[in-house]
């Protein structure tokens, strides 16, 4: 509908982007900072999803999430390990080979495969960026900041990655997957997608509690009350939304 | 830990047993919901003014859902491992968590779905809501207990280099791959067009045209899953008991040699040939598509 006044993509990349860098940047001082910060990044890379696979993409939700996710971990590991000492540039650095991986791949996609979707090439940089925000900002939450060798010991070698890679990519994927319909609406995405970022976050609080021992306990709390006032917003907006939200019925009588 | 040639079978053969109750589970969890192929239908009903009372559980699709409630599995229960659980607690309280957090994304997806179609006028029905959610999640507990074992058997008492959330992850995602080609083909045509000639095939003009009432009332997913529970699901199990039994077996018996892998490619040999005689049988005892004549003359 469009009498309805959307957030647009630029005002979200601003959130996504600025929101998630402070938060892994404060991951040092606080590792729940990281989670937050990725959530930022989460709400805008299922903004950026939605807008992509509006063109039709039925099935194509999941492939996208896990695709953005994909680039995201080759561009952060790239990033936080080229860097060497100069541990500051590292998220910076990840943000920019994600996106130009994006943008290699979108253009791929617009002209090679000829998919001829107007946003293609945008969006496809797009949820790189934020996959490459994602996976650094649930990691350094994990690890407890976001210098490579840190995060090699206390993500990769564990496993904990595997869940950052996976949770984190449906987090991204599911808000448009679950909102898919002629009246779909941004908002109700925009909470689901703070909702799917919070239940992330509690999961990484619970790998936290494992390495980083009872500062993982804040990342674990935050994170389920996130999850509690996302998921409230997100069934406020059902309710309105909804044609009706009954306790029980037969089904209403249509023409057919 | 090494192990002789008894215990190394008795190991595949529990590794067996999970996997199939893992597979069986996993398809009538997907039936629960109606997620996957069956899905399309679910969706697509509304919008031909088949308003309906069944469960649209769109997480994504089932390998990856399954992915991931079984890679938070293996987290959590890495997690209680590293603080000292026993195995078992640390299983049992992983899946739990995982089938939590695995019901919390259904109940996301059911209500984002039909708040999504509210031209159509598809009510939000809360009692669906509050009984069928809880089913999927004991069906999804169960298919997590079985995965994560498997990887903690294939962790610590097999000694693979892999850790307990990346083998849970690929055990999740290849359950997921296999209930949906092998047990959604019983559930999508059979029971959502069952008012339909058996084999029929599904001409464009039936799309979302889907069966909403049951033997006695309305029709929920709790009736699919009673039909699903009958073929689709233990077949969805048999296969994935299959896969693993077999994929395994050759290198239990003579380890990790040339002769390991000769067997493995004489089992897939065969296996390629029996598919190949039950489809000829298929297509002799069913014959060819017959056309309508209206289907031709639209084709020329």
């Amino acid at each position: 509908m469009s009498d309805i006044k959307e957030i647009s993509p630029n005002t979200l990349a601003l959130f996504g982007i600025i929101g998630g860098l402070i938060g892994i940047y404060l991951s040092p001082y606080a590792p729940a900072a990281g989670s937050i910060g990725a959530i930022c990044a989460v709400i805008w890379g299922a903004e950026a999803v939605r807008r992509v696979a509006k063109y039709g993409l039925g099935t194509g939700v999941p492939s996208i999430g896990q695709i953005a996710l994909g680039m995201g971990i080759i561009a952060a590991m790239f990033g936080l390990a080229i860097v060497k000492d100069k541990i500051l540039a590292g998220p910076i650095v990840s943000l920019i080979t994600a996106s130009v991986i994006g943008l290699i791949i979108g253009w791929f996609a617009q002209n090679v495969i000829k998919m001829k979707i107007p946003v293609m090439i945008r969006c496809m940089t797009e949820i790189a960026a934020s996959g490459a925000l994602i996976i650094i900002g649930y990691s350094a939450s994990v690890a407890g900041n976001y210098e490579f060798n840190n995060i090699v010991n206390l993500v990769f070698d564990n496993g904990v990655i595997l869940a950052v890679f996976w949770v984190g990519a449906v987090a991204m994927l599911h808000p448009f997957n679950a909102c898919l319909g002629p009246d779909e609406k941004q908002q109700r995405l925009l909470y689901l997608a703070g909702s799917t970022g919070a239940i992330t976050m509690a999961l990484m609080g619970i790998a936290a509690l494992m390495t980083l021992g009872l500062g993982g306990a804040i990342t674990l709390v935050l994170g389920i009350i996130l999850w509690l006032v996302f998921y409230k917003k997100f069934w406020d907006e059902v309710y309105k939304d909804a044609a009706s939200v009954v306790g029980t019925g037969l089904i209403p009588k249509t023409e057919a | 830990m090494i192990l002789d040639l008894t215990m190394s079978m008795a190991v595949l053969a529990l590794m067996g047993a999970l996997a199939t109750i893992a597979g069986c589970i996993e398809d009538l969890e997907s039936d629960v919901g109606s997620q996957s192929n069956p899905n399309s239908q679910v969706q697509l009903a509304p919008q031909m003014g088949f308003l309906h009372r069944i469960y649209n559980k769109a997480i994504s699709g089932e390998p990856i859902s399954n992915g991931l409630s079984a890679v938070t599995g293996g987290l959590v229960t890495t997690v209680l491992l590293d603080a000292k659980f026993y195995a078992l607690t640390a299983i049992v309280l992983g899946a739990f968590v995982a089938a939590l957090i695995y019901g919390i994304f259904a109940t996301t997806a059911y209500a984002g779905r039909v708040a999504s179609q509210s031209r159509f006028k598809q009510p939000l029905y809360m009692d669906i809501m509050r009984y069928t959610t809880p089913s999927i999640i004991g069906h999804n507990f169960i298919v997590n207990f079985c995965l994560v074992a498997i990887a903690y058997i294939q962790y610590a008492i097999l000694g693979y280099p892999f850790t307990i959330p990346f083998l849970a992850l690929i055990w999740g995602i290849s359950v997921g791959a296999i209930g949906s080609s092998v047990g959604d083909v019983h559930y999508g045509g059979e029971r959502e067009f069952q008012n339909r000639e058996f084999g029929c095939g599904l001409n464009t003009a039936l799309s979302g045209r889907i069966v909403r009432r049951a033997e006695s009332g309305l029709r929920n997913s709790i009736d699919n899953v009673w039909f699903c529970a009958k073929f689709g699901g233990p077949a969805t199990g048999i296969a994935l008991g299959l896969t693993v039994f077999f994929s395994s077996w050759p290198t239990t018996i003579w380890g990790y040699t040339w002769k390991a892998m000769g067997v493995g490619a004489i089992i897939l040999a065969v296996m390629t040939i029996m598919n190949r005689l039950l489809e000829i049988q298929v297509k002799n005892a069913y014959g060819p598509y017959k056309e309508d004549k209206k289907e031709k003359e639209a084709g020329a």
